[in-house]
């Protein structure tokens, strides 16, 4: 693997909340179109550190180099601009919009044509309209939303409504996606479903994606091939594939307190 | 006639005035009790280019908008920039808008111009008419449509709706609040210039808190996110009054009232979500013409 390769890479990240450290010298490499989950109990940092690296939130210490550049101090919509997209845990839809203004949203967030032609509408900035509507609904169909494209957000069920935020991630055109806890609260089919959507995904766009997630089962069979990075209390606890990190000691320690069985925690 | 058509052009000013209002408040969701400022900064800039300068007063009314607006980022780009928001943000708009009436009240001349402070600024042209106001309210409506539909109006929207998921969407928060607050201040800008031209006079007392909470009133209980809302209720507001006039004092209660009932049964406002497009009226007629029982 040559250098020029990686795509994302955390050095010893600090951060510190009042008196509360939740990140402690993380340290990360993500190589491009790789997918890797953050596991870890409640309260590990696993949230923060995708604040940190959407800027959401500045580390007291360390760097965060995207491409190799610093991307430090820019603000969250630079951050997108540059190539980082994500859901969120609790779900930030725009929940008066449809569906398809969701999506659209992540299209034209940097308009695409002059203010001058938004108030004329030249036939140029109808055709681009056109253009950006297209694409929305190839989005949506994607995720296999297309029948709900002009349902409002806030009306769709639940599990939906984390496939549409997946869906207007991908809409600014990320080179690395971030998806918090994409599986939280869905049952073993919704589950299965989404392990399909995301492996397409990966697949077809090329994405090089992150993933944190409570559903062992989900996280285990999306990252079969690549790794795991366990955080617990703010600190990588482990690094390794499926395998190790099920029968890593510590890892079972922390979720689990001192039963020993590796097997109980694959099944959870 | 004259009486009527008096009522018509006030609550046209009013309707330009509330539609950019609707804009940076009902779409973009930052509260404004400010516009007053806003009003008398384009009114006071229009009236004095027209009676000083012989300017005609059409370009002299693009003119009070485009300095309402240029105004206007004295206080948005700290506000934005320090993230002022709800609450904070409405409270720096009403101190800005009370400098610029208190500023007024005080100025007896900006250099040969005699403002003449609490007195007010005499005889000011009179090109304010029905048809002028009118056009100005069909232009300021296409136009406030335009915005509302494009790109940059859909940003503002989402700004509204959920101003962290936006900015990581990609949307320039800085950038596109300062557009919103720009135009909505023109608005209000051209608005002023409008009565300015029509009263022949212009006074700060004009432009009181009253005048910015009538227009955020209009805003919000014509409806968040609605054009035709604002509209609505900006002429309601106007025109309501002239009729009851024997309830003149009566006024503030039942507006208090009104919110109240209106807060408590369409928090969205009366017309709130509701877009001014082919759609909603063909989707009205369409409810007309079925019989009643299907309803």
């Amino acid at each position: 693997m040559t250098a020029s390769n990686e795509i994302l890479s955390l050095r010893n990240l600090t951060v510190d909340f009042g008196g509360v450290r939740a990140v402690n010298d993380v340290s990360l490499s993500l190589q491009r179109g790789e997918m890797v989950a953050l596991i870890g109990p409640n309260g590990a940092g696993k949230t923060t550190i995708f604040n940190l690296i959407t800027s959401a939130v500045q580390p007291t210490a360390g760097e965060i180099l995207l491409n190799g550049k610093s991307i430090l101090r820019k603000s969250p919509d630079q951050i997108c601009r540059l190539g980082i997209s994500r859901t969120f845990q609790n779900i930030r839809l725009f929940p008066q919009m449809t569906a398809y203004e969701n999506v659209e949203l992540g299209l034209h967030s940097t308009p695409h044509y002059s203010l001058a032609e938004a108030f004329v509408r030249t036939p140029r900035a109808r055709q681009i309209e056109n253009d950006t509507r297209k694409k929305a609904l190839e989005l949506l169909e994607m995720v296999n939303l297309q029948e709900y494209a002009h349902a409002r957000a806030a009306s769709l069920p639940y599990g939906l409504q984390r496939r549409l935020e997946i869906a207007r991630a991908m809409a600014t055109s990320p080179q690395l996606l971030l998806l918090d806890e994409p599986a939280a609260g869905m049952n073993e089919d919704e589950c299965n479903e989404l392990i399909e959507l995301i492996r397409k995904i990966h697949q077809q766009m090329q994405y090089t994606i992150i993933i944190i997630e409570h559903h062992m089962a989900v996280v285990m069979e999306l990252c079969r091939d690549s790794r795991i990075y366990v955080l617990n209390l703010g600190s990588l606890l482990a690094v390794g594939s499926p395998q190790e990190i099920q029968n890593n000691p510590d890892v079972i320690r922390a979720y689990l307190g001192e039963r020993k069985n590796a097997r109980d925690f694959s099944a959870s | 006639m004259g009486y009527i058509n008096a009522i018509i052009i006030l609550a046209g000013i009013n309707i330009i005035a509330a539609l950019g209002v609707a804009i940076l408040t009902g779409y973009t969701g930052l509260f404004s009790i400010g516009h007053a400022g806003f009003m008398a900064l384009g009114g006071y800039f229009s009236a004095i280019l027209v009676k000083e300068f012989g300017v005609h007063f059409v370009p002299a009314l693009l003119a009070g908008g485009l300095f309402a607006g240029l105004t206007s980022f004295i206080i948005g780009y700290p506000a934005f920039r320090s993230r002022l928001r709800g609450d904070y943000f409405a409270i720096a708009t009403l101190g800005f808008s009370e400098a610029i009436r208190l500023i007024l009240n005080n100025t007896r001349e900006i250099g040969f111009i005699k403002t003449g402070a609490a007195f007010g600024y005499m005889n000011i042209p009179g090109h304010t008419n029905l048809w002028v106001v009118i056009g100005a309210v069909v232009l300021a409506i296409y136009f406030a449509h335009m915005f509302v539909t494009s790109q940059y109006g859909k940003n503002c929207i989402a700004i509204g709706q959920d101003e962290v998921a936006a900015q990581m969407m990609g949307v320039d928060l800085l950038k596109t609040k300062l557009l919103a607050l720009f135009i909505s201040a023109f608005y209000a800008g051209v608005a002023g210039g409008l009565l300015g031209f029509y009263f022949a006079y212009l006074s700060p007392s004009f432009f009181t808190i009253t005048k910015s909470s009538d227009l955020l009133a209009a805003v919000v209980f014509g409806g968040i996110q609605s054009l035709i809302g604002p509209v609505v209720t900006a002429f309601i507001l106007i025109a309501v009054p002239e009729v009851l006039r024997a309830l003149a004092e009566w006024r503030l209660i039942i507006y208090g009232f009104l919110f109240v009932v209106v807060m408590i049964y369409r928090p969205q406002g009366l017309f709130g979500y509701v877009e001014m497009n082919l759609h909603f009226a063909r989707a009205w007629w369409q409810r007309l013409r079925r019989p009643v029982a299907e309803r």
